[in-house]
């Protein structure tokens, strides 16, 4: 019942986690390894904004989401813009991007144990005689909430069905008048507030620490991988798999196995499936 | 409507259109023809912008220099350097060849998808209308784009096209690889949608003879150069070209 109760938490952070990596790679086909260092920063922001301007708890949250998002699409409008296509310029300017935030972060003077936001909700309850705290079950259903959102989004919208046409064929969605560079900077611009916001919701649940940025990354890109990437759906499940491997491995080995899991989990992935659970167009192209 | 002006595209050292002036009056249907690599789907790309976009990328990655010369005029204008999303929002939509659907969404997604550019009356009545035009798609809507046979997904192109509101609409080979009888079906489709929505259309393909009893006007195309054109009368009694395109 733990394993249960806990790896439904723990693959819901997952999904959260790798969501905003997996809708930028899907749309635009950019690795984004500023991934982690963004959900850091939205962090700090939250905090600046609480402790230090002493504002509203749920205004510090939206302000920073906002300011996140605005961050993202000005990394992609003025830098990522000119390696478009090139992946390994891509991985390489991103990367040195969140490279530079984080440890620009350190180098100011951010690090310890000292920088902590309040959980949403204080108090816990018992579900099968296992303590749950409140805040991690708002989670869960916030994290549901976003991929009902994202889903509904994605399939109703004008902008949201942009984006898809773009994901799937960048020079038809152009062809009809879809802007693929304005897209990509919105794409970016959500990513980036999707890692800010699972930021605020995981960030109380411990302290905001620089390191955090390079295991979101990590994390983010073992279940988009796993999951295949471009396939946000894919992502969503294999958050699943991944978050309830590593709990079974937490109460079978030992906690700090965790992160092998998932780096397990991309060696495995690469060496039997490497277009990952559902790699783009796979069965199609068979068919054809 | 359109009007083309000594187009010259290089992909690197290789001429790939060679001075091609081409012109499109208001509701006319303009034929271009030519066999493989004739320069035809390099010229709609260049009308519809799509190879600004091509040789950008090509540019930013370091790949082949494209340079494209000539000028181009549409509504007394000059889009040479619009981009492509500039040029659709003007009215200048390409169906390109082999259709490129959206192959992971539904029918009714891709049409919602090329719906882009349209207002919400304009998507209502414009979705009424492909659907009245091609039938079939009615009861495809469900669909997954890719799991189509290539007459219904050449029938999608055109309706999405036709979802982001063309004013010039450039059909790439509409027919390549279909059956007589689809064939048949969409050029009887391609001339009710000029007739019926009043727009331009310009439409390429290898063979002329299925296409021709609705262009008013058409251009001959060899290694990327306009070699010949005429109205339809006129080319039919040429003999060079009914022996090379029509297949006499």
């Amino acid at each position: 019942m733990e394993i249960l109760i806990y790896g439904l938490i723990n693959s819901v952070n997952l999904a959260l986690i790798a969501l905003g990596f997996a809708l930028v790679y899907g749309i635009s086909r950019l690795p984004n390894f500023a991934h982690g260092a963004l959900y850091v920063v939205s962090g700090f922001i939250t905090w600046t904004f609480l402790r230090r301007l002493e504002l509203n708890y749920l205004l510090s949250i939206v302000l920073a989401l906002v300011i996140v998002g605005i961050v993202g699409a000005l990394i992609y409008r003025f830098v990522l813009i000119r390696v478009r296509g090139m992946a390994i310029s891509e991985i390489i300017a991103s990367y040195a991007i969140g490279l530079a935030i984080l440890e620009g972060f350190r180098w100011c003077g951010f690090k310890g144990l000292t920088y902590t936001l309040p959980v949403f909700v204080p108090g816990s309850v018992l579900i099968f005689g296992i303590p749950v705290d409140y805040h991690r079950m708002l989670v869960v259903g916030i994290g549901a909430a976003i991929v009902a959102f994202l889903w509904f989004f994605t399939h109703y919208t004008r902008i949201g069905l942009a984006l898809r046409g773009m994901a799937q064929d960048e020079r038809a969605a152009l062809m009809l008048g879809i802007d693929s560079d304005l897209m990509a900077v919105v794409a970016m611009a959500f990513g980036s507030a999707l890692a800010g916001l699972a930021a605020v919701l995981l960030l109380p649940l411990g302290n905001i620490v620089v390191e955090a940025g390079y295991n979101i990354l990590v994390l983010a890109i073992s279940v988009c991988i796993v999951g295949g990437l471009g396939s946000w759906m894919g992502a969503v499940l294999a958050a699943f798999l991944i978050g309830f491997a590593q709990i079974l491995t937490v109460v079978y080995l030992g906690a700090h196995y965790q992160m092998v899991v998932a780096l397990l989990a991309i060696i495995l992935t690469l060496i039997v499936r490497p277009s990952g659970l559902f790699g783009r167009q796979k069965e199609l192209e068979e068919r054809v | 409507m359109l009007e083309a002006t000594g187009l010259m595209v290089f992909y690197e050292n290789m001429l790939a259109l060679n001075n091609v002036s081409l012109q499109c009056g208001d509701n006319e249907i303009v034929g271009v023809f030519g066999a493989n690599s004739a320069g035809k789907s390099t010229l709609m790309y260049t009308l519809s912008g799509i190879m600004e976009d091509i040789r950008k990328k090509e540019d930013m990655a370091g790949g082949e220099r494209i340079t494209v010369l000539g000028r181009i005029r549409y509504l007394g204008e000059d889009i040479t350097n619009l981009k492509p999303s500039s040029r659709a929002r003007k009215g200048i939509v390409l169906c390109p060849e082999r259709r490129r659907i959206f192959s992971e969404s539904t029918v009714m997604e891709n049409l919602r998808i090329g719906a882009y550019l349209a207002t919400p009356a304009q998507t209502r009545e414009t979705l009424d209308y492909v659907f009245k035009v091609f039938p079939a798609l009615q009861t495809l809507r469900k669909r997954i784009g890719g799991f189509l046979s290539g007459g219904e997904q050449q029938m999608l192109a055109i309706a999405r096209a036709l979802m982001a509101q063309p004013r010039l609409l450039l059909l790439d080979e509409p027919l390549m690889g279909l059956s007589p009888l689809i064939q048949a079906m969409l050029v009887r489709a391609t001339s009710e949608i000029r007739r019926e929505k009043s727009i331009s259309i310009i439409v390429t393909e290898q063979y002329a003879r299925p296409v021709l009893p609705i262009v008013d006007y058409a251009f001959i195309l060899e290694n990327g150069a306009a070699v010949l054109e005429g109205g339809r009368e006129e080319l039919l009694s040429n003999p060079d070209v009914r022996s090379a395109y029509f297949g006499v």
